[in-house]
């Protein structure tokens, strides 16, 4: 799949902006900081997830003092076009539609429009906590399970409804709370355990191309460099029987101590931590090579690859590395933004620079 | 700003649940403009309904000046067949139906403590007390097919079991007079669970 024409209407600092890339090659935006080069990525991957990759709030994405901003986009598959809108507004959730009808789910949209992005963020994957590593696991089961979507939100609904009635007991387990305490806790091991089996099945699936990838990118055999991942429980045995050992404690902390959102995937290279023991450059590469097999595999459901959104990745790595991450891009649409030069072995692209036009506020995009 | 009346009104319209402040004020200028009598019968039929609706004895349902609501009223209806809801909504759902000729019982809510409900703000004490002499031999659950409303029906399958002979759930599943196609992934899923062999 490949956009063929993106336009932004009053987002961030654009008052309008068009940009039409290659549906099939790289393109790369450069520019000044602080001109709306990773903007343009995080529209795409508005269009494509229906939220900022950059964490942004719905009011961030809007120009100042206007209500509300337009994202269009042309996607081809299969030379068919289809068109992906996003309207986003201060007071109301976005609304967005493919080819004019109203979306359903996240897999209704990725099946048009679905993206793979790098951001110099991603090394938090790596280094910081358990909810980084298990959102990245996360969404890529809502792209690649049919049932993952519904069991994240089942999961996180009754979670927050036995927190609550933990916080009612103020303490005492009461008969009242305890049979009640029972049928989340049963609802929470049914949905929790399909959940974590999923997660688990996903890891033991992405085992080998991580362990490949980081290899290649490392630049080393992968008998040198051994990446390898272990999806780690929070309990040992049942899910209901941890809970249910587990309940005094958690009356007392008004908080759920086991269960697939206290889960975490250990990453280690060469039998070490990678999250503690790790360089830096370690850390990005395991962070790509765990998003390039999650696009592997999502290529393999969609038939078609996502688009690739590298967001300034280049001066985050050393040239040897950056390098190497060239030579294992996927075939497909990229889009990059870079604020240094690019890797010696890009071949071909089509460059893009963002204009500048009155102090910010009227960014347009131009084809060169 | 308007003046003291109309502007109480506004704001009790506001109160009410789906309307903001901009149709609040729609309907009371629409008040506003019509004939006294009636605006009052309006007023009339607010005053009425808080007055002369009770709940039934029984079932919960909503009913009249205190006495039994017309299907508990009613001596065709199977008694040994009770058919719990969340809502009296829900109830007259299932009535036009038609499917279904045994009692109701109307629980006012579904679990949730996010929202204060626990089983004793649920009519689930009525509920276990109507099941207590044996004549019921069937509780169908019918609650709403969403979180709260599944673990409803799974606290009471837990209550009620030792006590009924048969504690049912409806199916859920795909609408009559659709297309599969047009079926979300979880609603399919469950009606794959819930499938059933079919009779030679």
């Amino acid at each position: 799949m490949g956009i063929t024409r993106l336009e932004l209407v009053n987002y961030r600092i654009f008052e309008r902006g068009l940009l039409e890339p290659d549906p099939h090659g790289t393109t790369v935006l450069v520019g000044l900081n602080g001109t709306g080069k990773t903007s343009v990525l995080e529209a795409i991957g508005y269009l494509a997830t229906a939220r900022s990759f950059r964490g942004a709030t719905r009011e961030h994405l809007i120009r100042q003092g206007i209500e509300d901003a337009y994202l269009h986009a042309t996607v081809e598959r299969h030379d068919r076009p289809s068109t992906v809108n996003a309207q986003i507004s201060r007071m109301a959730p976005a609304r967005m539609t493919v080819n004019h009808q109203p979306v359903r789910t996240r897999r209704d949209l990725a099946d048009v429009l679905a993206v793979t992005t790098f951001a110099p963020e991603d090394i938090n994957v790596v280094r910081g906590g358990p909810a980084g590593r298990r959102d990245v696991l996360d969404d890529a089961l809502v792209l690649l399970e049919p049932t993952a979507g519904g069991l994240l939100e089942t999961v996180d609904r009754v979670l927050r409804q036995r927190n609550a009635l933990l916080k009612q007991a103020k303490g005492r387990l009461t008969p009242e709370i305890t049979s009640t305490l029972d049928v989340w806790d049963e609802r929470l091991q049914a949905a929790g355990t399909s959940l974590i089996t999923l997660r688990e099945t996903l890891v033991d699936d992405l085992q080998d191309e991580v362990q490949r990838a980081y290899a290649a990118l490392a630049g080393a055999p992968v008998r040198d460099e051994r990446a390898t991942m272990d999806y780690e429980r929070s309990f040992s045995g049942d899910l209901g029987t941890a809970l249910l050992a587990n309940r005094d404690d958690d009356a007392r902390r008004i908080r759920t101590g086991v269960g697939p959102h206290r889960d975490d995937l250990r990453l280690e290279i060469n039998h070490r931590d990678a999250r503690t023991e790790a360089s830096q450059g370690e850390q990005r590469c395991l962070a790509l090579a765990l998003r390039l097999a999650i696009h592997q595999r999502v290529t393999a459901r969609l038939g078609t690859p996502p688009v690739l959104l590298l967001d300034d990745v280049f001066s985050e790595l050393d040239p040897d590395r950056s390098r190497r991450l060239v030579n294992e891009l996927p075939e497909g649409q990229t889009v990059i933004t870079s604020a240094v030069p690019l890797p010696s072995n890009v071949t071909s692209a089509t460059v893009v620079a963002i204009e500048d036009i009155g102090g910010g506020r009227h960014g347009s995009l131009r084809s060169i | 700003m308007y003046p003291g009346p109309l502007r109480n009104l506004i704001d009790e319209f506001a109160r009410l649940p789906g309307i903001g402040p901009k149709n609040a004020a729609r309907l009371a200028f629409f008040l506003l403009r019509t004939p006294r009598d009636e605006a009052e019968r309006l007023s009339s039929a607010i005053r009425e309904m808080k007055e002369r609706t009770t709940f039934c004895p029984i079932c919960c349902s909503v009913a009249e000046g205190g006495q039994l609501c017309p299907i508990c009223a009613d001596d065709r209806r199977d008694p040994s067949v009770i058919c719990v809801v969340q809502d009296p909504r829900d109830l007259m759902v299932v009535e036009r139906s038609g499917s279904f000729a045994g009692r109701y019982h109307v629980l006012h809510g579904g679990l949730s403590p996010l929202e204060g409900i626990g089983p004793e703000q649920l009519k689930i004490a009525e509920l276990e007390a109507r099941v207590q002499d044996g004549v019921v031999t069937e509780v169908i659950l019918c609650t709403n097919p969403n979180v709260e409303g599944d673990t409803t029906a799974l606290y009471l399958s837990r209550l009620l079991r030792p006590k009924v002979a048969k504690v049912t759930k409806i199916a859920a599943g795909v609408p009559v007079g659709g297309d599969l196609e047009y079926a979300d992934e979880m609603t399919l899923g469950r009606a794959l669970e819930g499938r059933r062999d079919l009779e030679a």
